[in-house]
């Protein structure tokens, strides 16, 4: 097994990494990289605290090679605030308590952006479907999903 | 968690480049398309390849387009939220919207290839009860050329296909359907994320009365999804009228070959089979007056 030299975009910061290729996305970022904010749990796809987002899409970090998407554009928590001003969904999620442990947190968060870049005036019923697959095991979702329409709110405002 | 156990990875830029890499290593390559399903299960060693064939750079694989008068057909790149999104499928063709709608989560949907799906193979698979409703068919390269076939000749047995080495699948077609066609998709579920304990598509068409053309796809009671002709021979030529659904419905849950597990037993299966049949028949019906 030979490593390869890839360039990434990792938070709009350009990096050119030697890169094993059984070295999925999640063990890059967190392992070589030290941006621990994305979290492994089930590290099978089922519990979406891995996700991130590549070219805006919203992907499990578990589920793939981190050669598989050289050259992409990388989202992780770590790059959503801007300086030290929060993005209106990490601000939301703190002014509706929808943090307890904080572990699926990054995951909801960027699923939430992915979800609110496609629909900016979701339902709570499509919130709930677009964040079907990142679990939760404190809040009990309802304040997760309160801080999301809280934030679509204030996204809307923002864009007016 | 486990790193998955090392392998040589290629990253082929053309069909030919990939066919001919898997034809070299036979059994012991992999394709990687969405990547939802074989990372999770390299990672927890159910298979570990030693070659994995990444044909995501492969340039034209990933589309949705019309067929002319043929219907419509969609690439082996095509994930399952593109099928999702796509108006045309919302509007023609419910039971495969109403299938991918329901899968697992968005980010599966936005990584996972319908193609994929169909290649894993699962007695499971919403993707493949929806296409053989349908009478979709798929189309397979090989270094030798291609073919088409229609997806209910596809499967073998639990994650098995008629692919042999050196082959794969690029496409999907789905024929045009005729004017009064109705479709419907139902599964029964533990929880929404989760595989289903039994799947069913029903494809129809009513004509003066009359049911024609009528598909019974049964999904997680066989060893592979599969047709039920017995059920569909019940309810094909005649009005649709509620005791011929019964029939049919029954029909359909005796040729259901469930196993016990952890998600249901036989004979839960089958008897939720006859329900979902005949709920999906009355829904497809409905579709089809509309």
């Amino acid at each position: 097994m030979r490593k390869e030299i890839a360039k990434f975009i990792i938070n709009s910061r350009p990096y050119e990494l030697l890169v094993e290729p059984n070295i999925t996305l999640v063990e890059l970022l967190r392992e070589q990289l030290d941006l621990t904010g994305t979290k492994c749990a089930c590290g099978v796809g089922e519990c979406g605290s891995c996700t991130i987002l590549v070219d805006g899409k919203p992907t499990l970090s578990c589920s793939t090679l981190a050669l598989a998407i050289r050259g992409k554009d990388i989202l992780t928590i770590e790059g959503l605030a801007q300086g030290t001003t929060l993005h209106p969904i990490q601000q939301a999620f703190i002014d509706c308590g929808a943090i307890q442990c904080g572990f699926c947190t990054p995951g909801m968060i960027l699923m939430a952006k992915a979800l609110l870049d496609e629909n900016p005036n979701p339902t709570r019923e499509e919130v709930k479907e677009g964040l079907g697959g990142n679990l939760c095991r404190c809040t009990g979702y309802v304040k997760i999903i309160d801080a999301v329409l809280a934030a679509a709110e204030t996204m809307r405002k923002g864009a007016s | 968690m486990r790193v998955l156990k090392p392998f040589e990875y290629f990253e082929p830029g053309t069909v030919a480049q990939a066919v001919r890499l898997l034809l070299s290593y036979g059994d012991k390559a992999k394709v990687l398309a969405g990547g939802v399903d074989l990372i999770p299960r390299m990672r927890q060693r159910k298979v570990t390849p030693e070659y994995v064939v990444n044909i995501q750079r492969i340039a034209g694989l990933d589309y949705i387009r019309g067929n002319g008068s043929k219907g419509l057909r969609f690439g082996a790149l095509t994930t399952l939220h593109s099928l999702e999104l796509s108006p045309r499928i919302q509007k023609d063709y419910t039971v495969l919207y109403e299938a991918v709608h329901h899968i697992a989560s968005v980010q599966v949907k936005t990584m996972g290839t319908a193609v994929g799906n169909l290649c894993v193979a699962t007695p499971a698979s919403d993707v493949a009860t929806a296409l053989i409703a349908l009478g979709a068919e798929v189309k397979i390269v090989s270094v030798t050329g291609e073919r088409t076939i229609p997806i209910e000749n596809f499967f073998v047995g639990v994650g098995q296909t008629i692919l042999e080495p050196g082959q794969i699948v690029t496409e999907v077609l789905l024929p045009d359907l005729p004017a009064r066609t109705g479709g419907a998709f139902l599964k029964l579920v533990r929880t929404a994320a989760d595989i289903a304990k039994v799947n069913v598509a029903v494809n129809l068409r009513v004509t003066s009365n009359k049911c024609e053309d009528v598909k019974i796809v049964l999904g997680s009671v066989a060893p592979t999804v599969f047709r039920a002709i017995k059920a569909e021979k019940v309810l094909g030529g005649q009005k649709p009228d509620p005791e011929v659904i019964k029939a049919a419905a029954e029909a359909a849950a005796t040729q259901a070959k469930p196993i016990t597990d952890l998600r249901s037993t036989a004979e839960y299966r089958r008897e939720t089979t006859e329900v979902l049949v005949r709920r999906a028949l009355e829904r497809a019906l409905e579709g089809a007056k509309a």
